[in-house]
């Protein structure tokens, strides 16, 4: 009899404990990120422990629902992207998906959230159409388009005395669409594209053939787009070549990400990078998220950790304000659209008219700091939104 | 110009490095190590892991050399020793397979990261040579490229051993005839190409990034240099190299439309029209 | 090399479609998915025994039909807005089309060199379709349409009937290569393969038996391609990847490379363990890779001969 009493207080106490929310199933997150191949492993990685550390400040609780976080590995492939994704909206019935990291895996993603009208919040890739002319009411992005990025730079070069620049990025969409949301402004800001060198996508590559057509050219300095090994590439190379001495290397803030700087040495001080994080911002949500990424990894916060965390503070606010309540989809993306936080970028809020998000863009350079690169912010430019871009969810 | 020139170059004599291991293992025993890749990355690895234990480049060059021909080695006599009866279908399937285990076992060892491999001091800066400045690595490399050659055509032409990896190249059946250990040739000549293939994965390091999967790229490559030159031959090996060097650095910069398809496109035609390669190895006239 | 099995195989066959019919059945949706991508892997792996195990031309580059029929049926399909069946059917030519010409130059070259045509075919390809601006490069492109089928009452959005879709074009396909095998046209390709030498002597045109071979390969590969493409609703580059075709090779060892059913029984062999093994750790490559090594070392005849040796003892056991 005494264990049958036991067993009956201990059931009363977790219920007490737990209030209401005793018969309430836990609200699921489903990731679909390359954990186990291709180039994207370490991003896929800092996303998905950033946005642990995110939850874990409020004990994976929401209005009095628990949170779980399922992971589903893509396997850089978008076609067991897509299955993957199926399986988790079908089988393991999540409230919404947060991913991809890979472009192609975007694209093989996007539809099936737009179909199956689950909330898909996008933690990095950076395509314009998503959030522009394709844009899908199920399709949300926390990090950022790539003209978001850059749009404001050219006005901020011409101003700073760069008025003839060389353009230089992979050939493809996202380096097409990066550096032409660079050009359009800076020309219209009185600056001239010298030359623009797109070498080929995903190849052994050299940049000492394209390093030399630039040389060439004569510009005040190059504005790119590279990120991962290319990037690092570049750095060192820009330096080997000797080209520090004749103009200044810009571009796209990954360039220089913290992913990067432990490859890239000192010849990684003294770019000009823009991008929407930057581990030099300071504000007290920043300064948290660092403090505790760094005790626990050993290691700087990327972007990539910072939009992980970030979204997960945004998705946790939304459900807040939805009571827990996540049948209704459509409500929850409302919610999505109603919060502000403070993120680890600023501001952040998403825009019901392309569903992007509108955040803080910085300008920063890097320099020596003690014997180690850091960052140091240039320039703030506050609240970035996208223009709808043929976008019609109205709002 | 000038730049480009020993851009192609440079790139020439890291893949000259890296594939007349490949070139020669080919030609003597009709084997394709799919693999060489993998002890090209494993080189750079252990480099990697030299420099940041002992801080230098030099003992990392000799680490990554000699990591690369002992694994080379032990994979050989415990399994590809196996495959030299089988048909070239199953060499490729399971060097296909070490691929695989080669660039999982990096990631568990060596982290997701993107690592960078310090250059020598030494050989730090530039260097302006032909009215250009130039790394001054960069030249190293070249350097080191040529000085291998030199010393490989050097024991090939003027060493016993030299003169019976070439019999084993040209009439492996003949040369076992006449009493000559074949197997044991074969065995030497594996390490040895290991051993280079660790030595260009050290040495591209500084030019290029080190990660798992760096492999990937240059196992291609060194492919089309192997079949280009001519399987088995060292002056196939040094031409093809210059050949897919000068190619890619050039295409890509005048031809960038089609620069991708270039090499693949010269590597069939290659393959159509002389099938034994550019120079191929055999009795010389 | 092997001559196809006597009758035996058909109730191997009907006992193959009966283990998928029963996994179509107790599995949830994310089965099915892997029901249609095994169907799928099937296919091409059948369309490369036919040149491995019959013809024995080892060919690295299949991928590259199985991407240009995804493609194919993109352009087709979703870029000129024909019907889907007969964007299937021109984008199954556009892959014979394709396997003609790279076959032209290929079969004239044999062992390793077959080898490294194929694969510097198939990179040239994988290279074109990285840069290509119509479907949208390294990104890929969506909305492939699918098969319409709702005149026959089956809804092909719905992944159990896609799965069935695939699994009756696998057996179809099956069905045709096997009558294809046993036809003299096989015998002929196994004679070349045995002993091209002896071939050629007895007056027989070698190069185009080969070449005809590699067109209905890359056909079928192209057929599993436009399968793919609907699948997903997607193309990119990542379906003519070098690694592809060296998995399906895999498959087809493993498989035993001439039986049918053998690799498509080792193609559901290897959806299901890279499925598991992606499910319990992040390093799952470093597995499959060492179960390759393994099993193409001591798997002589494929699951194909092991399945034969344990029938021929059973039998043994059985008669008097």
């Amino acid at each position: 009899m005494k264990t049958l009493h036991l067993a009956a207080a201990a059931v009363l106490a977790s219920a007490l404990a737990a209030g209401g929310a005793l018969a309430q199933a836990p609200v699921k997150i489903g990731l679909v990120l390359p954990y186990s191949a291709g180039p994207f492993v370490a991003i896929a990685n800092e996303i998905t422990d950033s946005m642990a550390l995110a939850l874990e400040e409020t004990g994976y609780m929401v209005a009095g629902r628990k949170i779980e976080l399922v992971r589903e590995d893509t396997t850089h492939k978008p076609d067991v992207a897509q299955a993957k994704a199926k399986k988790l909206v079908f089988e393991d019935k999540v409230d919404m998906l947060v991913g991809p990291v890979a472009s192609a895996e975007l694209t093989a993603l996007f539809d099936f959230a737009h179909q199956s009208k689950v909330p898909l919040l996008i933690p990095n890739a950076g395509d314009n159409e998503v959030t522009g002319e394709k844009c899908s009411p199920w399709v949300l992005r926390t990090s950022f388009s790539n003209d978001q990025i850059v749009r404001d730079m050219g006005t901020w070069m011409a101003g700073k005395g760069y008025k003839k620049v060389a353009l230089l990025a992979f050939d493809y969409k996202a380096g097409h669409q990066l550096m032409g949301g660079f050009k359009k402004p800076f020309v219209a800001a009185g600056g001239t594209i010298v030359t623009e060198q797109y070498p080929p996508f995903g190849r052994l590559s050299d940049f000492g053939p394209w390093l030399g057509r630039i040389r060439d050219a004569k510009p005040d300095a190059i504005f790119s787009f590279f990120a991962g090994p290319p990037a690092t590439l570049l750095v060192q190379q820009f330096k080997e070549f000797g080209l520090d001495r004749e103009m200044k290397l810009t571009g796209a803030g990954w360039l220089v990400s913290p992913l990067n700087l432990p490859s890239q040495g000192q010849a990684a001080a003294g770019v000009i990078g823009v991008l929407n994080y930057v581990p030099a911002i300071d504000n007290p949500v920043n300064k948290s998220y660092q403090e505790r990424f760094q005790a626990k990894f050993k290691r700087v916060g990327s972007e990539f950790g910072a939009q992980g965390y970030d979204t997960a503070k945004l998705i946790h606010a939304a459900l807040a304000q939805a009571g827990g309540k996540t049948d209704d989809k459509a409500a929850l993306v409302k919610a999505m659209h109603a919060v502000r936080i403070e993120g680890t970028r600023g501001p952040l809020r998403i825009d019901p008219r392309t569903n992007n998000v509108v955040q803080d863009i910085y300008v920063f350079e890097t320099e020596m700091q003690g014997s180690a690169v850091g960052y140091k912010v240039l320039d703030r430019i506050r609240d970035v939104q996208d223009p709808p871009n043929g976008c019609t969810l109205g709002g | 110009m000038v730049i480009q020139l020993l851009n192609g170059m440079q790139l020439a004599m890291l893949l000259f490095l890296l594939s007349v291991g490949l070139s020669v293992v080919f030609g003597l025993m009709r084997f394709v190590n799919l693999a060489h890749g993998t002890l090209f990355m494993l080189g750079a690895f252990v480099g990697l892991s030299t420099v940041e234990a002992t801080g230098s480049f030099w003992w990392a060059l000799v680490a990554g050399t000699l990591a690369s021909a002992i694994v080379g080695g032990l994979l050989y006599l415990g399994l590809l020793r196996r495959l030299q009866a089988e048909s070239p279908l199953k060499q490729v399937l399971v060097t296909f397979g070490l691929i695989f285990i080669g660039l999982e076992a990096a990631r568990i060892i060596w982290g997701d990261y993107a690592e960078r491999l310090p250059g020598p001091a030494l050989l730090a800066g530039s260097t302006a040579l032909f009215g250009v400045v130039y790394p001054t690595y960069r030249l190293f490399v070249i350097g080191l490229g040529l000085a291998v050659a030199a010393m490989l055509y050097f024991g090939l032409e003027r060493t016993r051993v030299g003169a019976i990896i070439r019999a084993g190249v040209d009439d492996r059946t003949m040369t076992a005839a006449l009493g000559i250990d074949i197997g044991r040739v074969f065995f030497v000549v594996f390490v040895l190409g290991c051993a280079l293939a660790g030595l260009a994965g050290v040495v591209a390091g500084p030019v290029l990034s080190v990660y798992a999967g760096m492999d990937m790229g240059v196992l291609v490559l060194s492919l089309v240099v192997v079949v280009i030159g001519g399987p088995g031959s060292l002056k196939g090996a040094f031409v093809g190299a210059i050949l897919v060097g000068m190619v890619e650095t050039f295409g890509q910069v005048w031809l960038p439309e089609v620069a991708g398809m270039l090499l693949y496109g010269l590597m069939a035609a290659v393959l159509a029209l002389r099938p034994q390669g550019l120079l191929p190895a055999g009795p010389r006239p | 090399m092997t001559p196809p099995a006597s009758g035996t195989r058909h109730v191997v066959a009907v006992l193959l479609a009966a283990a998928a019919g029963g996994y179509w059945l107790a599995s949830g949706y994310y089965g099915k998915e892997l029901l249609a991508e095994t169907a799928i892997t099937a296919i091409l792996a059948m369309s490369l025994s036919l040149l491995v195990g019959q013809a024995g031309l080892v060919s690295l580059g299949h991928a590259a039909f199985f991407g240009i029929g995804a493609y194919a049926l993109a352009g087709f399909g979703a870029r000129l807005g024909w019907p889907p069946a007969l964007a299937m059917a021109a984008a199954v030519a556009t892959g014979a089309v394709a396997a003609l010409l790279v076959g032209l130059v290929a079969v004239r070259l044999a062992g390793v060199f077959f080898i490294m045509i194929t694969l510097a075919a198939g990179e040239m390809a994988h290279a074109w379709f990285l840069k290509d601006r119509l479907f949208g490069g390294v990104g890929g492109m969506a909305g492939v349409p699918r098969l319409d089928l709702s005149a026959i009452g089956i809804d092909t959005g719905d992944p159990a009937s896609f799965a069935l879709l695939a699994l009756g074009v696998a057996i179809l396909v099956y069905l045709l290569l096997d009558r294809l095998v046993l036809s003299p046209f096989g015998q002929t390709l196994r004679a070349i393969h045995q002993n091209e030498e002896r071939a050629r002597a007895l007056g027989c045109p070698v190069g185009r038996y080969k070449l005809a071979a590699f067109v209905v390969a890359g056909a079928v590969a192209a057929l599993a391609g436009t399968l793919a493409a609907q699948r997903s609703a997607f193309v990119s580059p990542e379906l003519l990847t070098w690694t592809l075709s060296g998995e399906v090779l895999i498959v087809v060892i493993v498989g035993g490379g001439a039986s049918l059913l053998g690799v498509s029984a080792a193609a559901a062999l290897w959806i299901g363990l890279r499925h598991q093994l992606s499910t319990l750790t992040d390093h799952w490559m470093l597995a499959m890779g060492a179960i390759f090594v393994v099993l193409v070392l001591v798997a002589g005849d494929g699951i194909d001969g092991a399945v034969r040796g344990l029938w021929r003892r059973l039998a043994q056991r059985r008669g008097p």
